[in-house]
């Protein structure tokens, strides 16, 4: 069986993504820096939907079909 | 045991290399099991930072009043030069420091160290605020650290003199 990591890869990298911005957001909080808090919540929150295309397209990817 | 050992017949298009799986949660980590934690943690992580979103947002809407109190610290007259008085700042259960610099010249800071949140003193002998916990030192004038583990200037509150009177009227802003 050959095996798909793309997709594996591509969501380790979503989560980084999410733990820099949940990090940042907190820092920024406590620094007054409220519009990037904002910012930063928006784009986590739109990191969701990518990583569930991501995975929707990657689940299947690799098998034997 | 036997049957483990046992063949299985399996239909053609159900034949994906992974019928021969027959132990106890052999696939509960497998590749698409590790997508769907990662999307699951993705969800969470989304869900997580929007508090921090909407109290920022709330902050942002509610700048426009000055959200600290005058607040009298002392009378002029109790505070020598050279001496320091501790006091509470905005809330009685943050501490603060109010240190006569000069004749006419006050310095006050929330004395939570920056590093771990112990009380700062003030050393009237080194002209120092003083740490004891891990003998992190900040510079009277400006707040900033001088020694130790403290990275962090201690924030500084503004204050106003009137009629002999010494007030707290804020927080200046951390700058990074």
């Amino acid at each position: 069986m050959k095996r798909s990591y793309v997709g594996v890869l591509l969501l380790c990298l979503v989560v980084l993504m999410n733990i820099i911005f949940t990090q940042y957001a907190v820092n920024f909080f406590y620094a007054q820096k409220y519009i990037n808090v904002i910012l930063l919540s928006l784009g986590n929150v739109g990191l969701f939907p990518i990583a569930w295309l991501i995975y929707k397209k990657e689940k299947n990817q690799g098998g034997v079909r | 045991m036997e049957d483990n050992n046992k063949r299985v017949t399996v239909r053609e298009q159900d034949d994906n290399y992974t019928h021969n799986i027959v132990r106890l949660n052999e696939r509960s980590l497998d590749r698409r099991g590790f997508m769907k934690t990662m999307v699951g943690a993705a969800g969470l992580f989304a869900i997580s930072t929007l508090p921090w979103g909407g109290l920022a947002a709330k902050q942002l809407f509610a700048k426009e009043e000055n959200p600290f109190p005058k607040k009298k610290i002392a009378d002029v007259a109790t505070l020598a030069k050279g001496e320091a008085m501790e006091f509470h700042y905005p809330s009685e259960h943050e501490s603060a420091l109010i240190i006569r610099v000069g004749e006419n010249e006050y310095k006050a800071y929330q004395n939570a160290c920056t590093h771990l949140k112990c009380p700062v003193f003030w050393g009237k002998e080194e002209k120092e605020l003083l740490c004891p916990c891990h003998h992190g030192k900040f510079d009277v004038m400006t707040g900033k650290p001088v020694a130790g583990p403290p990275r962090r200037p201690l924030p500084e509150i503004t204050v106003q003199v009137e009629n002999g009177v010494i007030y707290a009227t804020g927080v200046k802003p951390y700058e990074a």
